[in-house]
């Protein structure tokens, strides 16, 4: 449980002569939700599997907390681009798979908190179902759920929503925002929808194109009752094309 | 059922107008008054080394079915580790790839004479023949389902705090299983079919054993009633195996 804070400085990775990361500096502050944008195909997944140890920086270090990261850990819960739930598990024991792996809870507990989580993630009654049986929609919420069943306290995610239609993200947006604040995690999240990063983050980087950088950091002004009617908010919209004009020039 | 039943109808025809001899195709109601004595007869005479026909079905399929149930189960057992090992380990599959392809290349009929100056004539021999036929579907099978199982899956694992020893038993095996299944059917399919190869090796019981014995006597309607018996259960053991299997495999059928 608890959060912590999560650093990346300096780092850098190319797959042959493909120079993908050319010295990614980053710091998330502990609770904080750090939303990173940037161009298709400039590395976020990349960055991501660095930070959740899958993959290897060639410079550089990712540290939690002051301790440099290697491998995989139930620390560092990473939502992959196309969800991580195991098919030939039913949507319940999917949920209860990190904290029976970890042995985080006993058994009892692990039951009466997967309940809750799925009463919370909205997949309530769905706990025999199996993951091709869901909606796109319930199959990323219960991804989510999945790796939030560890209470990670640094949480990666790469494009959570990328493949929903536009009003099913809009209303996994307002999930997760309720669901962080309940759960306050440190969380990076990276898109290339500025919506997503707008509504969701408490501050925004923007990502250039390969070899990657961080280029700008902003404060994102909104608080915390962020939703639907936030899209119309002059000042969101004034941000989001802002934005959209740095991206698209680069 | 239009097709068998319309051979049937040939088969009638054919031996009611007597083209063919009794002793190369005996009329169907032949073997049906064989097969009746065969399950329902009155066993009164065994003569030691004899193997007896009539009244014995119970006996003869009991001997068979024990004989190949006890080497594919052994054959599951070593097909699994064994193709777990291949498919997880490069050292292991860079020491007995080029042997498993090598063996499995060997017809079942060749292992037979090695088998009985290995093990005599009767029942070891039979069950280490069947065991042979019915390891390399469900040896490949698994490690080929191994081999595939998507990367995704393995770092999931990892990230929510698998260690890795324990990696097989919650990912490698789960993900694999629909293609072992189908290794076990074959697998079935085949040390059944073996069962006729293993008791060759002269066992005095089991359906394989009866239909030798038959052979020698030229009775052919004796013969094809072993035919029949093999057909029927081949069917019936592979309905129930895809019986017990489909619960496990449901998440991957579309
Ligand atoms: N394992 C790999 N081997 C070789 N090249 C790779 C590998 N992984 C990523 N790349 C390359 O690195 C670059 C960045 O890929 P990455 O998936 O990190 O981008 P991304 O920003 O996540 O893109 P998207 O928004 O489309 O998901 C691409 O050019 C890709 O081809
Ligand atoms: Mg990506």
């Amino acid at each position: 449980m608890g959060t912590a804070a999560l650093r990346a400085s300096g780092v850098r990775k190319s797959f042959g002569t493909v120079h993908v990361l050319g010295g990614i500096d980053v710091t998330v502050v502990p609770g904080e939700t750090y939303a990173l944008l940037g161009p298709s195909g400039c590395g976020k997944s990349t960055l991501l599997r660095i930070m959740a140890g899958f993959a290897e920086a060639d410079a550089g270090t990712v540290e939690i907390d002051g301790k440099p990261v290697s491998g995989p850990s139930p620390q560092r819960g990473m939502v992959a681009q196309a969800g991580g739930l195991f098919p030939w598990l039913s949507l319940r024991d999917n949920l209860a798979f990190g904290p029976r792996e970890t042995g985080r809870l006993s058994g009892s507990a692990i039951d009466a908190e997967v309940t809750e989580l799925m009463v919370r993630t909205g997949l309530d009654g769905f706990g025999d179902a199996l993951p091709r049986t869901l909606s796109g929609g319930m199959r990323q919420r219960a991804a989510i759920a999945q790796v939030l069943a560890n209470r990670p306290p640094v949480l990666l995610l790469d494009e959570p929503f990328g493949a929903l239609d536009a009003q099913t993200r809009l209303r996994m947006h307002e999930w997760l925002r309720e669901l962080l604040a309940e759960q306050p995690t440190t969380t990076m999240l990276v898109t290339h929808d500025v919506d997503e990063a707008l509504l969701l983050g408490d501050r925004l980087g923007l990502m250039s194109a390969r070899p990657a950088k961080v280029v700008e950091e902003t404060v994102i002004p909104f608080g915390a009752d962020r939703g639907r009617h936030t899209l119309a908010d002059p000042e969101f919209v004034a941000l989001k094309s802002r934005v959209l004009e740095r991206v698209l020039t680069g | 059922m239009v097709v068998p039943l319309a051979l049937l109808g040939v088969w009638f025809a054919v031996s009611a107008g007597g083209a063919i001899s009794i002793s190369i195709l005996p009329p169907p109601q032949r073997v049906a008054t064989a097969a009746w004595e065969f399950f329902f007869g009155d066993s009164r005479v065994t003569l030691p080394g004899v193997v007896p026909f009539v009244g014995s079905g119970g006996l003869h399929i009991g001997a068979s079915v024990v004989r190949c149930l006890v080497s594919f189960a052994l054959a599951i057992v070593v097909g699994v580790i064994v193709g777990l090992g291949l498919g997880l380990s490069r050292w292991v599959s860079d020491l007995l790839d080029p042997l498993v392809n090598a063996l499995r290349a060997v017809p079942l009929y060749a292992w037979l004479p090695i088998a009985l100056v290995w093990f005599g004539i009767g029942e070891t021999a039979a069950r280490v023949l069947i065991f042979i036929g019915a390891l390399w579907p469900v040896l490949i099978a698994t490690a080929d389902g191994v081999g595939r199982v998507p990367r995704g899956h393995i770092e999931t694992a990892r990230m929510l705090g698998t260690p890795g020893r324990r990696l097989w038993r919650r990912v490698y095996l789960p993900s694999a299983l629909p293609e072992i299944v189908t290794g076990l059917r074959l697998s079935l399919t085949l040390a059944w079919m073996c069962v006729i190869v293993g008791e060759l090796t002269g066992t005095t019981t089991g359906v394989g054993a009866m239909m030798n014995a038959a052979r020698e006597s030229g009775r052919i309607d004796q013969i094809v009633v072993g035919m029949l018996v093999f057909a029927v259960i081949g069917l019936i053991a592979d309905l129930l195996l895809r019986m017990i299997a489909r619960p496990f495999i449901r998440w991957s059928q579309t």
